[in-house]
């Protein structure tokens, strides 16, 4: 596991050095703040689809979510300061409302984690089109702009909060009875049902947080542009996926870890940051985003000793 | 053809300076405000000279009327669907208005388009995901009578009845000529544009190069922003790590305007001349930081929301039997620093287009502001 979490760190810092020879912009401290900032939205909605796919699910609602908390909260908040809190409560308490229907779903109705998600995925744009007319209104509280766009310390906020939420959740995974049983529902619920695991019970939570979570970065990203917008959430339907596996998070369940997860994030957008300064056309910059992603798999697969079993932590 | 004698109409000016370059820009664009009152009577609209005869189509009694929207969600056509359901209730031989929405997919867009034929519609409204997939669909249905009308967007060939909208590639050499005056002899730009592969974002893109050609201006980089702020404030966040030195930027939409500048604003380096279209959020922004940031100054070509109104009018025209034009060109609003004051909603929310047929009433309404 280590050594498997270890390859993304070291693909990273590859990454890190190549796109800087290359670019030497990259290099600048600048930049690399620049990149730990960006890499905090998509590192929250991540964070939250590593414990859904720990579970042997798969959580595609979360472009919907995050869409759906900067629609909520510019709208709630109404640009007044009396109203900050209460939009951001109903847009955290409204995602883990969608998070328990996404786990009734998977484990009651038995209806597949990808089917289920994306179409609640489909059911909150919808909603979300239907809410605000394909008008979108409303803004941002005063004052609210910091958590998207502070800094403490020269380190800004949004990844300050991102750092803070990744420990949370490697302690959780860890260090908990419900860490525990997630990776022991993901590599094989038959086993674990039979150990006396609350099987529906942990699922309904995994996607809970992971619907909370990526509410969050609703949040974040509301905060770092001001306005709302319908398009807002597309981005992270399945970079959040990318992100996960490239730090190791299998898509089978049962292996992987929100310290992979940061890893994997963070070697995303350095990928897209660096394709974005290179001089290359907008085609070259898919392609060399899809094949560093799959050629990074491949590497670290043959790099990791660990064999491909399912196993704890 | 009405393109051509456009582009080289303005391509023998000289428009260095920018005062220079906005008259260069008006003479191209409606020069000044007619926001107020009839938008779409005092707007100018270049139709060529080839004419579709309304004989053939001429129908008495109700009509039926169908609106393929390639997709939904922005707030450009939700103003633009309003406003063409707003013109559709004005219209009493319109027994039905029919919308159906592509919601991005091309196929799906094409399923609705023979949808459409197979509920017998007298006319078919159309914005194309993709001016080339949707062709063989209105072809179809222009043999069997139909009156199809692409908008917007240009749909590949002639197998349609009539198509208006503005010219993208003129919009963006003139905003790349803009650019060029503001920025001065020599600089340095990057561009921002859409969805990737778009064409609107292609030929705009296109015309803003050739506007370019022999100055003394560096093309740093262009990339795709999906018309989206967050997404183009992420972009501009890179390219401004990568080059130290940006002295104008180019977008083909002024989300990506708003957002590029936000991320200057953040990164603390000054504002530049950008240019866009109507987009209310970057008018805002402006009017927010001008006095501060002396080099920051807009050039921004507007995108008609009732381009929709111009297609309904023309099947309507057809279907009483008038001719019509086989193209009309919509001329664009001008909105730059000496005139956006005009312009400018501060009480409307930052995705408003300004360039629209609605009410501040009905946007109002509509915005639920």
């Amino acid at each position: 596991m280590v050594q498997r979490v270890g390859a993304v760190w070291l693909a990273v810092i590859a990454l890190y050095g190549v796109s800087g020879l290359i670019s030497p912009g990259m290099l600048q401290l600048s930049q690399a703040i620049n990149i730990l900032q960006i890499s905090a939205f998509l590192g929250i909605v991540a964070t939250g689809q590593t414990l859904a796919l720990l579970v042997g699910g798969i959580d595609l609602s979360v472009a919907g979510v995050v869409t759906m908390s900067n629609i909520v909260s510019t709208s709630v908040m109404a640009g007044l300061p009396q109203n900050l809190w209460i939009g951001v409560f109903m847009s955290l308490s409204l995602a883990g409302m969608v998070g328990v229907i996404n786990g009734v779903l998977v484990t009651m109705f038995r209806i597949s984690p990808l089917v289920a998600t994306l179409g609640m995925n489909s059911i909150l744009f919808g909603s979300a089109l239907v809410y605000t007319q394909g008008a979108p209104h409303g803004a941002i509280s005063p004052g609210f702009d910091l958590l998207g766009r502070g800094h403490i310390s020269g380190l800004p906020l949004s990844t300050i909060s991102w750092l803070i939420i990744a420990i949370a959740m490697i302690w959780v995974t860890r260090q908990t009875v419900f860490g525990r049983y997630l990776y022991a529902i993901g590599a094989n619920s038959t086993a674990a049902y039979l150990n006396g695991i609350p099987i529906r019970f942990t699922k309904i939570c995994a996607y809970a947080l992971s619907s909370i979570l990526a509410a969050f970065c609703g949040l974040l990203l509301t905060s770092y542009i001001g306005s709302p917008s319908l398009g807002i959430g597309e981005q992270f339907l399945l970079t959040s996926v990318a992100a996960a596996v490239v730090g190791g998070t299998s898509l089978n369940g049962g292996l992987g870890s929100i310290s992979g997860t940061v890893g994997g994030t963070i070697f995303v957008t350095e990928l897209n940051s660096f394709t974005n300064i290179v001089r290359v056309s907008s085609g070259t910059q898919f392609i060399l985003q899809g094949a560093v992603i799959a050629l990074s798999v491949l590497l670290y697969r043959s790099v990791s000793t660990v064999r491909h079993n399912h196993s704890f932590p | 053809m009405e393109k051509d004698r456009i582009t080289n109409h303005y391509s023998r000016r000289q428009a260095i300076k920018m005062s220079a370059a906005a008259i260069g820009f008006g003479a191209f664009a409606r020069a000044l405000p007619v926001l107020a009152g009839d938008v779409i009577g005092n707007a100018k609209i270049i139709s060529s000279g080839e004419m579709v005869p309304g004989s053939k189509y001429k129908k008495d009694g109700p009509v039926r009327i169908g609106f393929s929207n390639g997709f939904s969600g922005n707030t450009w056509r939700t103003e633009c669907l309003y406003s063409v359901k707003m013109e559709a209730s004005r219209h009493p031989e319109i027994a039905d208005f029919i919308v159906v929405d592509g919601q991005g997919d091309i196929a799906k867009q094409v399923n609705d388009i023979e949808n459409l034929v197979s509920q017998n519609v007298d006319a078919i409204l159309c914005i194309p995901n993709s001016g080339s997939a949707v062709a063989p669909a209105l072809r179809d249905a222009t043999r069997q009578g139909i009156i199809t009308i692409p908008f917007n967007l240009p749909v590949d060939g002639e197998a349609w009845t009539a198509y208006n909208g503005t010219d993208p590639q003129n919009k963006g050499f003139q905003l790349g000529k803009w650019l060029r005056g503001a920025i001065g002899k020599a600089g340095k730009i990057v561009a921002l544009g859409g969805l990737p592969g778009n064409s609107y974002t292609a030929a705009a893109w296109a015309g803003a190069q050739k506007a370019m050609e022999g100055s003394q201006i560096e093309i740093l980089a262009f990339r795709d922003a999906y018309w989206e702020e967050d997404r183009a404030k992420v972009v501009m966040a890179d390219l401004i790590a990568a080059y130290p030195q940006v002295d104008g930027v180019w977008c083909d939409g002024s989300q990506d305007a708003a957002g590029a500048m936000k991320a200057l604003l953040d990164a603390k380096r000054p504002l530049v001349p950008v240019t866009g279209d109507d987009y209310n959020g970057l008018l805002k922004l402006y009017d927010q930081h001008a006095a501060a940031e002396p080099k920051f100054q807009i050039g921004l070509l507007s995108e008609p929301t009732w381009e929709s109104v111009i297609a309904l009018r023309t099947a309507l025209k057809l279907l009483k039997g008038e001719d019509v034009p086989k193209r009309q060109v919509i001329q664009p609003q001008l909105i730059t620093s000496q005139n956006y004051k005009n312009y400018v909603r501060p009480e409307l929310p930052d995705g408003v287009f300004i360039d629209t047929d609605l009410t501040s009433e009905e946007l109002k309404k509509l915005f639920k502001s």
